[in-house]
Formats: C-alpha cells, sequence, structure tokens
C-alpha cells in the first residue's frame, strides 16, 4: 500500500514537475537573452488561467481549446510590456528591474482581483476526470497531458534554438551581444520577442496546470516562486536542467508531505532551493 | 566608396572624434593606425552605426548613410570584426559562421560565403563542429574573419585583428588579409602595429587624439616623423 | 554632498515637525490617526529596510523574517509564557539581530550576487511563513489573541491608538534618524561603496562582512521592534499579514518609490502610498477588492519609468535647481 502510494505520488509530482520545468523555460530564456528576472511571472500565469476562465464562462470553451486565443493574445501582451515598460530600464541596476516587475505582478493581481473578485474558481476541463491505469498506478488524464505538452514544447523549442536562424540569433544575443549586434542581429526585436515568447509558453502551461486547481488571483507569487526555484536548480539558461529541475521540485512536493512532518514537507523544495543556490550555484548539471 | 566628411562623434555629448575625414576606396586595403585611446575603435564603431555622428557626413556608394540603422549598415555590406574577437563561445564553428550570414542579404549566398571561407581557412573545415569558445585565440580570429565574410562584406572592416595573437598566426593573418585584397576586398584595417601595417596596406591614416594627424601613402606615412609623434603621443 | 547629522539635529525645524505631528491626536478622529499610524508603521519600516536595500544596495526580501520575530515571538512569549513584552520585544529583537547577521554570513560567506542574495532571503522570507503557520508556539495559522490593552506602559500597553500612536511617530523619527545618521558616518560611507562595487570597495579595504553584518543588524533590529509596537496595536496577530512576503515587497515598493539610499525618501514613499492605500480600500474596497494594490502598482511602475530616484530625490533637485546627483 505504502508503495503504491508512494509511487503514485511520484508519478504526479513527475507529471507537475514537467510543467513547472515548463514554466522556468521561459524564465530562463528571457533571463539569458536579456538578464531580467521577471517577478511577474507567476501572475503572468495567473493571467493565462483567468483567460481560460473567462472563455469558459462565456463561451464554455474547455481550457485546452482557450489556449488557441490565450497565446497570442498573451504573446502580445508580453510584446508590450518588454517594449514600453521593462526596455526602458534594462541594463539599469538589477534592483530596479525587480521592482518594475514587482510593479506588473501588483497590477496584473490586482487587476484580476478586481475583474474576477477573491474568491477561488474553477475552469474545468472535459478530461479532468479521466483515470489511466498503468500498473496499479493511477494516472490523472490532465497530468499526463501536461507532462506529454510540456515535454513536446521544451523539445521543439530546444530545436528551433539549435536549427533555426532565429533560434541562433537568440542565442547569439544571449553569449555575446555586440557582436550579434555587428553580424546584423536587431538585438532589442530579439529581446521583445523572446519576452512575448516566454509569456506565450506561460499561456500554455496556465492551461495544463488548470485543470482540477482551484485558482484565486492572489496566487501569483506562489508561480513565481516556484519557478524562481525550478529555474536556479536549472542553472538558469541550461534547458536540460532546468526541466530536470522542475521534476525535482515537482517530486520534492509530492512525496516532501508523505514522508516528513507537514512542516518539513511544505519546506523541502525551499530547502533545496537554498541548499544548491549556495553549494551549486551553476545549477544540477553544468557543461563540461 | 566609403567616405566619412568631417565627422564628429563621440559618447554622450562628448566628442571623441572631430572633424575626421577618411575616404576608401573600392578594393583599396587602408591602414588606420593610432595610439591606444587615438579613436581608431570609435571610427569604425561610427561607420557600422553604434556610435552616432554629431556633425559632418558618411558616404557609402554615393549616397549618405549618417542616418542609416546599424542592422542596415550590415545588410548594405559594411561589416566589422571586432577588436577581442568576440566569437559566439558556446555555439559550433559553424553555427558562428551561419549566424554570420543572419542579415536579408547574406542569407541566400551563405552556402557559397561558406565554401569560400572554408577554402581561405582549412582549419575551420577541420573544426566545424567544435565550440568556438575552445578554439586557441587564433582559431577564434579566423571564425571571426569568416563571420564578416559569411555576412557579404563589402567593406570590411578589420579591428586590431592581431592583438594577443602569437607572431606565427599574426603572418598567418596577415597573408590573408593580403589575399581578400588580391580577390578585390575592401578592407579597413584598424592596428597598432605600424611597421607590419605599412607593409600591407595602400594608404594609411594615422589618428592622434582624435583628429588625422597624417594621412597617404603607406610608405610616405611611415617615413612621415610626425607618425612617430603621434605614437609617442607628443 | 553628505547630510551632516549633527547640525540638522540642532536646526530646530525636525523638531518642530516633531512635535506639530505630535499634536494629531487631538485635532484628527481616530479614523484618520488609524491611517496615519499605519503610515508611520510603514515609514518606519522603510526607512529600516532602506539602511540594507537602499544605502548598501543589498536587495533584502527577507525583511518579512524580522517583522515576523518582533510580532509573533513577542507575542507568542506574552501569550504562552507570561513573559513581559517589554522583555519579549528585547528577546524578538536579539533573535532579529541573529537572523540577520547570519543572512549577512552566508552573504559573504557564499559570495552571493545582487540576484543570488534576493532569491535566498526570498526563500528564507517563504519558509518563515510556513514555519510560522506550523508552529502552534507562534500561533499557527489562526494567530495569536493580545490580552486588552488598559493603558499599563509596564506591560507593553499604550492606552489605545493615541499611545501608539505617539509610540510610533518617535520609533518613525528614529529610523529615518539613524538612517541619516548612518549616511553621515564611515558607515555609510563603507556601504555606499560596497553598494556601487563590491570588489572595488573592498579593495580599497573596507571590510565587506563587517559593515554588511552591522547593516543587516541594525535593520533587522529596528525592523523587529516596529514588529512588536505594531503587533501591540493590531492586538490580533496574524502571521499571514505579518510574516508575510508580501509585507516586505510593500515595503520595498514604498521604499524604491521615496527614494532609495535617501535618508527621507523611504519615510515620503510611505506618505504618499499608505494613505493612499488604506483609503481606498476604506472607501472601494467593498466592491472593488484588490483597487488599492493596483494603484500601488501603477505607481510603481510610473515612478520608476519617469522619476528612477525615486519622488524625494526628484523633488529635492527641481527645488533645489541642482543637477541630479545619483543615489543621495
Amino acid at each position: 500500500m505504502r508503495w503504491t502510494n508512494f509511487s503514485r505520488r511520484s508519478c504526479r509530482g513527475f507529471f507537475v514537475g514537467s510543467a513547472y520545468g515548463l514554466l522556468a523555460l521561459g524564465m530562463g530564456l528571457v533571463y539569458g537573452v536579456s538578464g531580467i528576472v521577471n517577478f511577474a511571472h507567476g501572475d503572468f500565469v495567473s493571467l493565462g488561467m483567468y483567460l481560460c476562465f473567462a472563455l469558459f464562462t462565456a463561451f464554455a470553451l474547455d481550457p485546452y481549446v482557450s489556449v488557441i486565443f490565450t497565446v497570442p493574445i498573451m504573446i502580445a501582451l508580453g510584446a508590450l510590456v518588454y517594449r514600453f515598460l521593462i526596455k526602458p530600464i534594462a541594463g539599469r541596476q538589477l534592483l530596479m528591474v525587480i521592482q518594475l516587475t514587482l510593479g506588473v505582478a501588483l497590477l496584473i493581481q490586482n487587476g484580476l482581483m478586481m475583474a474576477f473578485g477573491g474568491q477561488p474558481t474553477r475552469a474545468p476541463s472535459m478530461i479532468e476526470s479521466k483515470l489511466f491505469l498503468v500498473g496499479d498506478v493511477v494516472i490523472r488524464g490532465a497530468h499526463l497531458v501536461a507532462c506529454i505538452v510540456s515535454f513536446a514544447l521544451a523539445i521543439l523549442l530546444y530545436v528551433m534554438l539549435q536549427s533555426t536562424d532565429t533560434g541562433r540569433a537568440i542565442r547569439a544575443v544571449q553569449q555575446e551581444p555586440r557582436a550579434a549586434a555587428l553580424m546584423g542581429v536587431d538585438v532589442g526585436r530579439v529581446q521583445v520577442m523572446t519576452f512575448a515568447i516566454g509569456v506565450g509558453l506561460l499561456a500554455i502551461a496556465a492551461a495544463l496546470l488548470l485543470p482540477g486547481l482551484p485558482i484565486q488571483p492572489t496566487q501569483g507569487l506562489r508561480f513565481t516562486v516556484i519557478t524562481l526555484l525550478v529555474f536556479v536548480l536549472g542553472g538558469m539558461t541550461n534547458f536540460v536542467a532546468i526541466m530536470l529541475g522542475g521534476i525535482v521540485i515537482g517530486v520534492a512536493e509530492a512525496i516532501g508531505t508523505i514522508y516528513m512532518t507537514h512542516t518539513l514537507g511544505q519546506l523541502l523544495p525551499y530547502l533545496i532551493f537554498v541548499a544548491i543556490m549556495l553549494f551549486r550555484p551553476q545549477g544540477l548539471v553544468w557543461r563540461s | 566608396m566609403l567616405e566619412m566628411q568631417g565627422v564628429t562623434a563621440g559618447y554622450e555629448g562628448v566628442p571623441v572624434l572631430r572633424d575626421v575625414s577618411v575616404n576608401v576606396g573600392r578594393g583599396e586595403l587602408v591602414g588606420l593606425l593610432g595610439a591606444n585611446n587615438a579613436g581608431k575603435s570609435t571610427l569604425i564603431n561610427v561607420i557600422s552605426g553604434i556610435v552616432p555622428i554629431m556633425s559632418g557626413r558618411l558616404m557609402f556608394d554615393g549616397e549618405d548613410i549618417s542616418r542609416v540603422g546599424a542592422q542596415r549598415r550590415v545588410e548594405l555590406g559594411l561589416v566589422q570584426v571586432p577588436e577581442g574577437r568576440h566569437v559566439f563561445p558556446q555555439m559550433s564553428v559553424r553555427e558562428n559562421l551561419l549566424l554570420g550570414g543572419y542579415n536579408r542579404k547574406a542569407r541566400p549566398e551563405r552556402g557559397a560565403n561558406m565554401d569560400h571561407v572554408v577554402s581561405l581557412f582549412p582549419r575551420l573545415g577541420e573544426r566545424l563542429g567544435q565550440l568556438a569558445g575552445t578554439l586557441s585565440g587564433g582559431e577564434q580570429q579566423m571564425v571571426a574573419i569568416g563571420r564578416g565574410l559569411m555576412a557579404g562584406a563589402r567593406v570590411l572592416m578589420l579591428d586590431e585583428p592581431s592583438l594577443g595573437l602569437s607572431p606565427l598566426f599574426v603572418q598567418f593573418i596577415f597573408e590573408i588579409i593580403d589575399k581578400l585584397h588580391a580577390e578585390g576586398m575592401t578592407i579597413l584595417l584598424v592596428e597598432q602595429n605600424l611597421s607590419l601595417t605599412v607593409r600591407h596596406a595602400d594608404r594609411c591614416y594615422v589618428l592622434e587624439r582624435g583628429v588625422v594627424a597624417v594621412e597617404g601613402a603607406s610608405a610616405t606615412v611611415a617615413d612621415d616623423p610626425r607618425t612617430r609623434a603621434a605614437y609617442l603621443g607628443m | 554632498m553628505r547630510p551632516d547629522f549633527w547640525p540638522a539635529l540642532r536646526s530646530p525645524i525636525p523638531w518642530a515637525l516633531l512635535a506639530l505631528a505630535a499634536t494629531m491626536p487631538f485635532l484628527l478622529p481616530n479614523y484618520y490617526l488609524h491611517i496615519l499610524t499605519i503610515t508611520l508603521v510603514y515609514a518606519a519600516l522603510a526607512s529600516a529596510w532602506n539602511i540594507v536595500g537602499g544605502i548598501a544596495g543589498q536587495i533584502s526580501l527577507a525583511h518579512s523574517l524580522f517583522v515576523g520575530a518582533g510580532a509573533m515571538l513577542a507575542s507568542a512569549l506574552l501569550v504562552k509564557l507570561g513573559i513581559n513584552m517589554w522583555l519579549g520585544m528585547i528577546i524578538a529583537a536579539a533573535a532579529s539581530a541573529a537572523m540577520g547577521a547570519a543572512v549577512s554570513f552566508i552573504d559573504y560567506r557564499f559570495r552571493l550576487g545582487h540576484l543570488s542574495f534576493a532569491l535566498i532571503t526570498m526563500a528564507f522570507a517563504e519558509m518563515a511563513e510556513i514555519y510560522v503557520t506550523n508552529t502552534e508556539f507562534l500561533g499557527g495559522a489562526s494567530g495569536l489573541f493580545l490580552p486588552k490593552d488598559k493603558g499599563d506602559l509596564l506591560a507593553f500597553q499604550f492606552g489605545g491608538i493615541n499611545g501608539v500612536y505617539w509610540i510610533m511617530l518617535g520609533m518613525a523619527a528614529a529610523c529615518v534618524a539613524v538612517n541619516f545618521a548612518i549616511l553621515s558616518s564611515p558607515l555609510g560611507y563603507n556601504l555606499r561603496s560596497i553598494r556601487d562595487n563590491e570588489n572595488a570597495a573592498q579593495a580599497i579595504g573596507v571590510g565587506l562582512l563587517r559593515n554588511k553584518t552591522l547593516a543587516m543588524t541594525i535593520s533587522a533590529v529596528l525592523t523587529s521592534i516596529i514588529g512588536t509596537i505594531y503587533a501591540r496595536y493590531l492586538a490580533f496577530v496574524d502571521p499571514y499579514l505579518l510574516v508575510s512576503p508580501v509585507l516586505t515587497i510593500e515595503i520595498v515598493l514604498f521604499a524604491t518609490v521615496g527614494g532609495l539610499g535617501t535618508a527621507l525618501g523611504p519615510a515620503l514613499g510611505a506618505f504618499i502610498l499608505a494613505p493612499l492605500g488604506e483609503i481606498l480600500r476604506g472607501h472601494l474596497g467593498g466592491f472593488l477588492p484588490g483597487l488599492h494594490y493596483f494603484v500601488y502598482g501603477l505607481v510603481v511602475v510610473g515612478v520608476i519609468l519617469l522619476m528612477p530616484a525615486g519622488v524625494w530625490p526628484s523633488l529635492r533637485d527641481r527645488v533645489l535647481r541642482k543637477p541630479a546627483a545619483a543615489g543621495n
């Protein structure tokens, strides 16, 4: 019995963790290109979820279908936010960028609060209650979808970065922005684009995390913190390590609560985070 | 082909170059000499569109490009190979070269340009899959020049290509420069190394504290006492 | 230009302002006095944070730890063990000083960059909230109720809002004065050189560990004491308010809006935003919850884009017509 419980938990942790990984990929991409850590990250996730919720209440759209609309909306929003709010202060003191994104976080969080109220709510999906049995482990459909889509997107993103001109331009700006500009890469455009892509990814991640999850406007900071944990665990820009970091956090969160006291279980992800930050600041995996 | 007419330019309102006129004819190899901080790098950054012009004009192929953006200038064929090489360290040599051909004009020619670069630098051909950050300084300089050629350079601006290289590599790089020159490439060569530059360049300019101190055919510039003075900062 | 501490202290202007402020309980109705008291709490907190976050440029997101210690620990000692709250305040301040010193030591020992420091302190803040809400002694998730305020000064009771107002006024003035004192002392010079360039500061002989620890400890002790007084004022000690990372974020935003690294800026930021927030919440919170934070967000984004140095330095430079000096 205990074993089943353990494997069920680990599976859940693994699946949810892959979506966490996706959240952090967006952050890693933006950090690499613009050196910006976006403290409104989790609030963009919130926004993505509430957009799904709005589409569900208005047109009874399934969150997975809503993505068709939420992704372009969020991409456009990301581009606007970067162009008009972040770009003017990019390259200034880190504190300024952190403050500004905290300001944006307040705007999104409380904009949602004013539009939808503070009560927890849900946007159900048709596959929410679907269950699969693998051996004696029960897997929820939504978790399986989250995992598959997250990995598919991570791979797609990786291939895009490795083998398209746009991807190479993004990596060039990450590594040597000045030389990239001398080769005719529009650095400003690449920065806007990556920020927009990062926010667009969040729209997808939001839909993946949504089924079965009660949502609240104030949840953003929690997602930001989870993303930061994964982001640091993954050494900030290494894609493979970030996905791995997502899984570590997801599993730690899921099984921490059954093998330890409640408090310690909740603290576990943060303890891991602090330990990694102090003893392996380059992340879990590193290039040789 | 490229003509700088009475240009004053600098950073944040402080002029580094004052009333500088420089011209580079088609197919010429022009040397730009001067001590540290004489304004050599600023001058090619003005041509690249990174440092704004305060007054004066920059003409290219008979057109005023003073207000043209940096990206567009790369497309026009004004390509800079920066000092210190600045290759993309986490990308393979091939990717570095492909990125060189990123701009719209150069993209269709990437295949042919790549062949040309590999024929110039067979050593890069052997290392196409290697990460550029793991190459030696001389090999990185080859990547940087190759990247510039991939961008479809019509005027290749080399900023201190010999900096920090072993004498053997310096000699090799200058052989390549001669070869490109012989193929008809227009080259603006920024160098601190006076004797080496005057041996290879057709004409030279010597900058001293932001103004042109000496100009003329390489041999006369080399013999001009003012050149020495400019170098010693007297 | 360094502000001169002692001449400023001898000048009649701050004392006259303080005396004027002290008459407010006789002039204002209770509702506005309450808003003013809350504003003083935030002004004091923002000024205390400024020592670390502004003057030394260390983006600490862990200050809810110190507010929490001051509020929860001192309250728990009183409610659970019957320890006098004055003593509790001192114990909590000592605990905060120890935590502050530990954070500084970790920062020094592992040579954390600005980003890592911000992230680690944020993790500490999250952990503190989880720990407190799960610890029965500290009131757990439901918080603690303090005994009724009977005005017994020896039992840390100030006799209602008037007393708390005066105490908070003194505390806020003290925090601003400490900022002035630090800015005009060698410590201030050291901290600013650390902020501008840590390596260069070290190269000219500024001790990183000593100065950072000193700044963090002073800031932590002040913050903790404010926390204890605030707890006494609220009477109900709610961990989701007092140990919440959101509290730190508010403090940081107030300080930024007012002007980081200046002695008066953070307090000014609190005086702009806190009353605005309280009034918006009081009048419109019923049907538009979140509006006051939304307005905070607008102000923060607007100030950062339009007056990146903050409101106070911009005002000062405009009034004194001198070219903008960065930072101080």
